[in-house]
């Protein structure tokens, strides 16, 4: 027998003899029925029927016997109705909209192509850190893996990219395909993750929060990633040899290189040469004005940015305005209803933020202004709010505030740094170099920085934020050339089967864990639990190590929507966050995407790989950074604040 | 036979197919939401209702074209290793003992959940409402359409058991298209295969 079905066959024999020996068979109750269940559902998943039917057929049978046992008469019709009911409500579940959104934005962001420029143009700025091959996998991997979420398409393109670079440049087999396995899942962890939404719709928890939560945990991930490479390359320079110089040379179009070589290798005084009418040269003023444009952006950015923030800081009503927004915002979030009902609902919470945040923003506001507020009477609130927020304005407009001397001190470093920046460092080559980071890391980079800050600062909800992600991912693919009816319609059907995927799955599960309520096997896991005397440590090593062996037989798909049902209800009792919960099964379902024998990852990597890269080899490199990953639970666990720190911050 | 499964494998994928567009109307809907919002300053109270519309109707109508195409997860420990014919039999076992049951439950329980619905002219609860029946209708509409394709898969198994090798399915787009990635990026077969010197030597030196 295979070797793989006889580790499934042990797994389901354990599970079943488990169930057959602690079963008090004499004096079956509801809750033993549903204990059975749950044992039942799993092996029987196992055994590789779709999912999603398997959940809604065991639901529907032990939902009836739950009916069954009050009221004979009406269970039929008491399933039937809690069916449709639970189907309806994953129809109309408005946390999970978000899923084919940022589905939608994965598949049309891959097919817009710009992973190769994104690896050449890292490889290159990296060049002279250990391991730098290896490193610029990682990097492409985590932005790339982020913007699309979809695992197998990442490690299949790297496995073609960055595994040949790689082999060729002198690096170790294992080490190679460990970085693009590792690197291509860091996309489940760092929002906009799918899986983040599956796990807050199933515990209730607010997505918004856990993209602020995960957002750290996930940047530690990869820079412990990171840093594990350019140790290895540092200690082990075989391993990971450094790039010969040919490698390392930016390539320069022609004009470009006419100028380092004739006039300056520095980009500001080369490019102004060149505009001198003096010298002769055949390239047109339009490029090279051009160019100097874009060598100039950092400095414009930097004075914009400055100016925008000397404007912030000075204006007091212009901070009340920010804070009126996050306010409305996150209450946007919380209650999802408020929506809909903007005329009125969503602009209270704006007054409730004007009031109150003057005082504690400086002192500056006059008491009476303030208590001004609170006087119209609450059916004009609308109208009021705005001639109050004028007078505001005006109250505060004399009283024009000084810039502090910090500011000024960041201001005077930074100039400098840049003028330092310009005169000594910016040559041409760095320009060009600036120029291909334009045209594939910033997109991206921007992108998924204004999805997540929308969402993270309460501008947007999730779903609005995903929806503006897939036009950016339109818009995307438009400027590099390949929006085309086929990337739409693919991309399009893609995204329905991925939805049907997931949501059906929900509906599947809805019956099933109402299933599970009825027949009340949660209260006797609680009892279970409870009876135990766990300290929240030991609760917390034990929920996260059987998630971890979930991981094996099961997809994380699986394991959020039928054991989170279950755990959640028993972390009051032990004082964890769900939360926090949730950012640990995170990182945690990182690791059943890298253990043999089912790691998907491994499997889209050897598809890709030369003949002679074995699957063993594959998972031999994974293991270390199955090692980090641990490694990462541990450092959270430890520090919370890794992960709490920022929903910590901006949701108080 | 196949003519008979081939044409109901189209019927389901062009019932999710012309669903899936409304991903499109979605994105478009929200943005122009968004923008309405907070740049015109003028929201509108029924887009909540009619993304929530676009998006139930999508995953619903996209089941039965997912079965089509085998794309409904499934737990990959076992089921790959095993020889067709025990794949076809654990199926066969499984689509009758509980995908016919549960769809066709669901099938029976929604067209009343929905009929309700129409006798009473049902509105979303808003004030500028959508009539809602129409959605509710999408359930039992969804699971005739998944009861079809679960009757096509029903003879793929069977087809399965008696000649030993699972009958083919129409193409469809598939999320990791190697080939076409490697097209994609612009990598040849003999590319990779010309690294494996590089493999070689390595394994060589060790």
């Amino acid at each position: 027998m295979k070797k793989e079905l006889r580790f499934g066959f042990v797994l389901m024999a354990l599970i079943l003899s488990a169930v057959v020996i602690f079963m008090p068979w004499g004096h079956l109750t509801n809750g033993h029925l549903g204990l059975l269940m749950l044992s039942l559902v799993v092996v029987t998943i196992m055994l590789g029927f779709p999912t999603a039917f398997t959940l809604m057929g065991m639901g529907i049978v032990f939902a009836w016997l739950a009916y069954r046992s009050v009221n004979p008469e009406i269970a039929v019709q008491q399933t039937l109705d809690l069916m449709v009911q639970r189907t309806y409500g994953v129809m109309t579940n408005d946390v999970l909209i978000a899923i084919p959104l940022f589905v939608f934005m994965g598949y049309l962001v891959e097919r817009a192509n710009l992973i190769e420029k994104l690896f050449k143009t890292l490889h290159l700025s990296l060049a002279r850190v250990p391991g730098a091959l290896a490193v610029a996998t990682l990097v492409t991997c985590a932005i790339f893996a982020t913007a699309t979420g979809i695992v197998g398409a990442v490690v299949t393109l790297m496995g073609l990219l960055a595994m040949p670079a790689m082999l060729r440049a002198g690096y170790d087999v294992k080490l190679t395909a460990g970085c693009i396995t590792a690197g291509g899942c860091l996309g489940i962890l760092i929002p906009p993750s799918v899986l983040l939404i599956v796990y807050g719709a199933t515990a209730g928890v607010s997505v918004v929060k856990l993209y602020a939560g995960a957002f750290f945990p996930g940047l530690m991930l990869a820079g412990l990633y990171i840093g594990y490479v350019i140790i290895v390359a540092k200690l082990k320079p075989h391993l990971a040899p450094p790039l010969p110089l040919a490698e390392r040379e930016i390539p320069l179009p022609d004009f470009l290189k006419t100028i380092s070589q004739s006039i300056s290798m520095k980009a500001l005084p080369g490019l102004l040469g060149a505009l001198n009418p003096k010298r002769k040269f055949a390239i047109p003023i339009g490029i090279v004005s051009r160019q100097l444009f874009i060598a100039l952006l950092p400095a414009l950015l930097w004075f914009g940015g400055m100016g925008l923030v000397y404007k912030s800081i000075t204006k007091v009503t212009v901070v009340d305005d920010i804070s009126g927004l996050v306010e409305m915002g996150f209450d946007s979030q919380s209650s999802a209803v408020a929506l809909d009902s903007a005329e009125g609902g969503l602009q209270e919470p704006t007054v409730a933020g004007g009031i109150q945040e003057p005082p504690g923003a400086g002192g500056l506001q006059e008491p009476p202004a303030a208590a001004g507020v609170q006087e119209p009477p609450a059916t004009e609130v609308t109208t009021e709010t705005h001639k109050e927020s004028d007078a505001v304005t005006a109250e505060a407009a004399p009283q024009k505030k000084d810039a502090p001397n910090s500011y000024w001190i960041t201001l005077v470093v930074g100039s400098v740094i840049l003028a330092l920046y310009y005169g000594y460092l910016f040559t041409i080559a760095r320009l060009q170099l600036f120029k291909m980071l334009l045209g594939s890391f910033f997109p991206l980079a921007v992108m998924i920085l204004a999805v997540l800050g929308s969402i993270v600062f309460g501008l947007a909800t999730p779903s609005e934020a995903a929806a503006i992600g897939a036009m950016g991912g339109f818009v995307l693919a438009a400027a590099y050339m390949q929006l085309n009816s086929r990337v739409v319609k693919e991309s399009v059907f893609l995204t329905a089967k991925t939805s049907a995927m997931v949501c059906w799955l929900f509906v599947g599960s809805g019956i099933f864990s109402a299933a599970f309520a009825l027949l009340g096997g949660q209260a006797l896991i609680e009892h279970w639990v409870l009876s135990l005397n766990m300290t929240p440590v030991q609760f917390m090593l034990l929920s996260q190590s059987i998630i971890f062996i979930l991981g094996w037989p099961l997809e994380w798909t699986e394991i959020i929507v039928i054991f989170m049902p279950i755990f959640i209800p028993l972390l009051s009792h032990f004082n964890i966050d769900p939360l926090f919960f949730g950012l640990m099964v995170a990182l945690n379902l990182q690791t059943a995407f890298l253990s043999p024998p089912v790691a998907m990852a491994a499997f889209y990597l050897k598809g890709v790989a030369p003949p002679h890269v074995t699957l063993n080899q594959i998972f031999a490199g994974m293991l270390p950074f199955m090692g980090i990953q641990v490694l990462a639970m541990a450092l959270l666990y430890a520090w919370p604040a890794i992960g709490m720190w920022l929903p910590q911050l901006l949701y108080k | 036979m196949q003519k008979l499964l081939f044409f109901v494998d189209r019927v389901s994928t062009f019932a999710g197919k012309f669903f899936a567009w409304s991903i499109v109307g979605l994105t478009f809907l929200i943005s122009w939401e968004v923008f309405s919002r907070y740049v015109l300053n003028e929201p509108h109270a029924w887009v909540l209702d009619a993304q929530i519309m676009l998006y139930g109707a999508l995953f619903m109508m996209a089941g039965a074209y997912t079965l089509a195409h085998g794309g409904h997860v499934r737990g990959d420990v076992l089921y790959g290793f095993f020889e067709p014919r025990t794949q076809a039999t654990i199926d066969l076992v499984l689509y009758l003992l509980f995908f016919m049951p549960g769809i066709f439950a669901l099938a029976y329980a929604g067209w009343g959940f929905a009929n309700e619905s129409l006798a009473i002219r049902e509105n979303t609860f808003s004030p500028e409402p959508l009539p809602l029946y129409p959605f509710k209708f999408i359930i039992p509409l969804a699971a005739f359409f998944l009861l079809l394709q679960g009757m096509v898969e029903i003879l793929r198994c069977i087809i399965c058991l008696k000649q030993g090798s699972w009958p083919s399915r129409i193409p469809d787009v598939e999320e990791v298209d190697v080939e076409q990635l490697k097209e994609m990026v612009h990598v040849k077969d003999e590319d990779i295969a010309s690294l494996d010197k590089y493999v070689l030597k390595q394994e060589a030196k060790s």
